[in-house]
């Protein structure tokens, strides 16, 4: 079985972001980088599904697009048990529009023919949840998006999904298929040291992304910037009565809750 | 009429080549016990402890002969002592016989077994088998009728104190039927110098000789076998310590304390990291577990027991002697559990107080490395998110490291980045760079300093955590990725004296960086403030202030800091009330370990504990000195709901208050 996982490093979301000189995105100027959090789930996802696979051979493929640094998450998830690796370099990769990135993925994927490619419902950043249903829709495959359960049986998908409203929906899809993780899809393992040193010697190829793909962007990042502060809140104090009638007032005056 | 008696006497000499035989049988008995478990220590790795020999022999000879660690505990240590020491005396004497009837008559012709010499040894065997007697006394009553809280009683506990106090027994009634038979009846005044043997004599003074003279002789046959019982059954019973724990003193750790071996993280070849299973740990490490005898003192000063943790150090060992006799593939992480090794504070209370020499905190730590290197385990998921920050954002509380020196923001402090001139380089640590109380106090040394003259430097943004919770965790990967880091930046800028704002980094600094390269000098901020003022660069205002002092666990256990900041709280006309445990018998935190990262779900808190005796001293203020402490004990002061009547505050900020 031929698996793919596709991973976006990220930075630590608790940093201070700032725009860049053409306010097109953020300055990476002392930022931390990490694993986006809902493909830690896809790489968990895809190492419990290696695993079981037992004396059938498999290849565990981990990909990433971007500049140099998302090296080190490839080689976390090589760590927590992927096979090897391939970084499709590119140094522009945050300034790119999901259909862009999934167009990259797509170009090395194509060749490859894998059952299953997992990837995070979403990155943190960006957060376009966009890159995994375009990829699927480049490859033609099947694809269930936000999982929080999964299994793998005779060559049939199932896979429990969040709808709307805490809703869970149950689908069922055919291989060659697409999934996006969503939280409380499993817990990621730590990398134990061992596996840790084994990585160091796994192989993680390097392919250009202007020898992948020339696409052009469907969307283009218009402005990058904070939110102007709008109004502050307010701290009401007094007699729980009189609280209670100042409460409904502004109810009544600032939202539209009470209006029919 | 001379002062000696007839050695042999009524027994005859025909006894001694019996004798000798059964005593070499013992021994070799004695022998084939030890040779026995000497297997089971070699199933540990190797490991060397052979540096200096007399040096250590000396220690170990010191140690035992004067009953050092055993009177760490005055009750019930003394007794111990003194049962030891009577006994040593009383087996002087037997060695004495021997070396005259044995060796000096027939070898040299020499007769020095009388006269004054003679008389002041009956007395002194009198007394030391009495003492003895009495000592053996007061722990049987102890052990097995007081029962007190822990201690565990097995069977070899009623072999030993039955075997011992019959030995002394017979002694006397021995000797008294002897002089019953003799100096009774010719040399009164040469009895009076055996004044239990008299005392037993008399029960026997009318008594037919016949009748005298076979019970003599069954009893001296009797009071024979059982010594070399007792000789025969060291090995087999509890009594193994007589050798174990000397031999164990002499293989103590002569290194710094609270060292922890570096692991080579390079190795290619190495496939198991930390301690599963007996296999892995050291010789000396299967040896402690047979040494330790139970007494329980680890236990009794473990302050993750007191606060009903599942946690007990003499657990641990006993577990791990279970394993080690149970085969080198022995799962011992199972037998001790992981909720025990996680409860640890690596707060060192048991090392210290143990009398065997037993080295408990790094077996935990060795087992936690298994944990957590070899399977991915946490302590639980505070201390696996904890870890995810240490890793991208390098501290533990998951801020950015852009943001790690903004405390010291318009503070007159210079990063190392800078080429400044600096006199020394501030380590602020993750708490005093980011936890809101912390920075009070490092903003506080800054302001001292300044006063003082002293040019202060920093790493600034280069500075990571010093890995030192990662690594009590067991985490020794991410502790060396944070060490190397700051290593090569302190190196870089040849940074020479280091000022450190938490016990735990100066340690760590001080003595674990030492393996992977750090060369400068690290002092903790209490040592270098008390230096500033006893050289007169600060001068302080006058004005008492009453105040309880909570040593934390790495300044004074692992580094034997007790009394520098005493004298400066004191200079700074602190009145100092003790809590009933201080200096290097201190209560815990609760904080160390890597505890400080994790929630306490079992049993009631630590720092509640400690505030609890805090509230014993009456004094309206814990002066402590560690960010580790601070958090915990404010939080041991909510717990306790005693806000209004305590505060803690850290040695820095009283100083820096009292400028003038």
């Amino acid at each position: 079985m031929k698996i793919l996982v596709c991973i976006k490093q990220i930075p630590d979301m608790a940093s201070k972001f700032k725009p860049n000189a053409a306010n097109t995105w953020f300055t990476e100027t002392d930022l931390a980088f990490r694993m986006n959090e809902y493909d830690e789930y896809a790489v968990e996802e895809a190492i419990k599904l290696k695993e079981k696979q037992g004396a059938d051979p498999s290849d565990l493929v981990v990909l990433s697009v971007g500049p140099a640094r998302v090296v080190e998450a490839l080689k976390k998830a090589l760590a927590m048990g992927c096979d090897r690796g391939v970084h499709i370099h590119d140094d522009e990769s945050n300034l790119k529009d999901p259909w862009q990135i999934a167009s990259l993925i797509a170009a090395y994927a194509k060749k490859e023919n894998f059952d299953i490619i997992f990837t995070g419902m979403q990155s943190q950043d960006r957060g376009s949840g966009q890159v995994g249903v375009t990829l699927a829709g480049d490859l033609g495959c099947s694809c269930v998006t936000t999982a929080i359960n999964f299994s793998l049986e005779a060559g049939v998908v199932t896979a429990k999904r969040e709808l709307e409203g805490g809703a869970k929906g149950v689908v069922k899809l055919k291989l060659p298929a697409v999934v996006t993780c969503q939280l409380g899809l499993n817990t990621p393992r730590y990398p134990t040291l061992p596996n840790i040193m084994k990585a160091r010697k796994k192989e993680i190829a390097v392919l250009k992304a202007a020898e992948l793909s020339a696409e052009g962007p469907r969307a283009v990042t218009e402005k990058f910037y904070h939110p102007v502060k709008k109004g502050t809140g307010l701290v009401l104090e007094g007699e729980p009565a009189a609280l209670a009638v100042k409460v409904l007032e502004l109810i009544k005056e600032k939202t539209t809750v009470l209006r029919g | 009429m001379e002062a000696t008696r007839e050695i042999y006497w009524n027994v005859g000499h025909g006894v001694v080549l019996p004798m000798y035989f059964f005593a070499a049988l013992a021994a070799a008995v004695c022998v084939y016990g030890f040779v026995k478990r000497l297997r089971v220590y070699k199933l540990g790795k190797p490991l060397d402890r052979s540096s200096s020999p007399f040096l250590r022999l000396r220690a170990a000879a010191l140690r035992a002969l004067g009953q050092l660690k055993v009177m760490r505990e005055i009750y019930p240590g003394i007794f111990h002592a003194l049962f030891f020491w009577f006994f040593l005396l009383l087996f002087a004497g037997t060695l004495t016989v021997m070396a005259q009837v044995d060796f000096a008559t027939p070898l040299l012709g020499i007769y020095f077994y009388k006269g004054t010499f003679y008389k002041i040894y009956s007395l002194v065997l009198d007394i030391s088998g009495l003492g003895a007697i009495a000592a053996l006394l007061v722990y049987s009553v102890r052990r097995f009728i007081i029962r007190p809280r822990g201690l565990e009683t097995s069977w070899d506990d009623y072999a030993a104190h039955a075997l011992l106090l019959l030995v002394l027994i017979s002694g006397f009634w021995i000797e008294g039927a002897r002089m019953a038979a003799t100096e009774m009846r010719n040399n009164l005044e040469l009895a009076r110098f055996s004044p239990v043997g008299m005392w037993t004599a008399g029960f026997m003074a009318s008594w037919p000789d016949a009748k005298l003279f076979s019970f003599h002789k069954i009893l001296w046959w009797t009071h024979m076998f059982l010594d070399f019982s007792f000789l025969a059954l060291i090995p087999f019973t509890k009594l193994r310590h007589l050798f174990l724990i000397p031999v164990n003193y002499f293989f103590s750790d002569l290194g710094p304390k609270g060292a922890i071996r570096t692991l080579d993280l390079a190795d290619e070849k190495a496939e198991s990291f930390g301690v599963g299973t007996v296999k892995e740990f050291t010789w000396k490490d299967l040896f402690d577990s047979d040494a330790c005898v139970s007494c329980k003192r680890c236990q009794d000063e473990c302050p993750a027991y007191a606060t009903g943790k599942y946690l007990s150090p003499m657990r641990v060992v006993q577990d791990i002697k279970r394993g080690a006799f149970g085969g080198p593939d022995t799962d011992v992480v199972a037998a001790v559990t992981d909720k025990a090794l996680w409860a640890c504070t690596s707060c060192r209370a048991c090392q210290e107080t143990c009398p065997a020499g037993v080295e408990h905190v790094n077996k935990i730590i060795d087992m936690r490395r298994n944990l957590t290197l070899m399977k991915g385990e946490f302590a639980g998921d505070e201390a696996r998110a904890a870890t995810s920050s240490y890793e991208v954002n390098k501290n533990p509380f998951g801020l950015p490291p852009a943001e790690r020196a903004d405390w010291a923001a318009g503070l007159d402090i210079k990063p190392l980045s800078g080429n400044a001139e600096v006199d020394i380089v501030y380590f602020a640590g993750c708490y005093a760079s980011f936890d809101r109380r912390n920075k009070a106090v490092a903003q506080k040394f800054l302001q001292i300093c300044g006063k003082a003259g002293v040019k202060v430097g920093m790493l600034g943004k280069e500075e990571q955590c010093c890995g030192e919770p990662a690594r009590k965790l067991g985490n020794e990967y991410l502790y060396q990725e944070m060490a190397k880091a700051n290593i090569q930046a302190l190196n870089g800028y040849r940074a020479q004296k280091i000022v450190t704002a938490c016990p735990h980094c100066r340690h760590t600094l001080a003595v674990h960086y030492r393996d992977l390269g750090l060369e400068a000098e690290v002092v903790h901020h209490t040592v270098f403030i008390n230096d500033l003022i006893k050289s007169g660069k600060l001068e302080l205002k006058a004005g008492k202030f009453d105040f309880t002092y909570h040593d934390s666990c790495y300044l004074s256990r692992y580094s034997g800091i007790t009394e520098e900041p005493r004298e400066a709280l004191q200079a700074a006309g602190g009145a100092l009330t003790e809590m009933s445990r201080n200096r290097t018998k201190n209560f815990c935190c609760g904080g160390g370990g890597g505890r400080v990262l994790l929630e306490e779900k079992e049993g009631t808190k630590i720092s509640a504990e400690r505030i609890k005796q805090a509230q014993a001293t009456a004094m309206p203020l814990v002066v402590s000195n560690c960010p580790f402490c601070l958090t915990m004990l404010e939080d041991g002061i909510k717990t306790e709901n005693c806000e209004e009547t305590l505060k803690v505050r850290d040695l820095a900020e009283i100083v820096a208050e009292r400028i003038v």
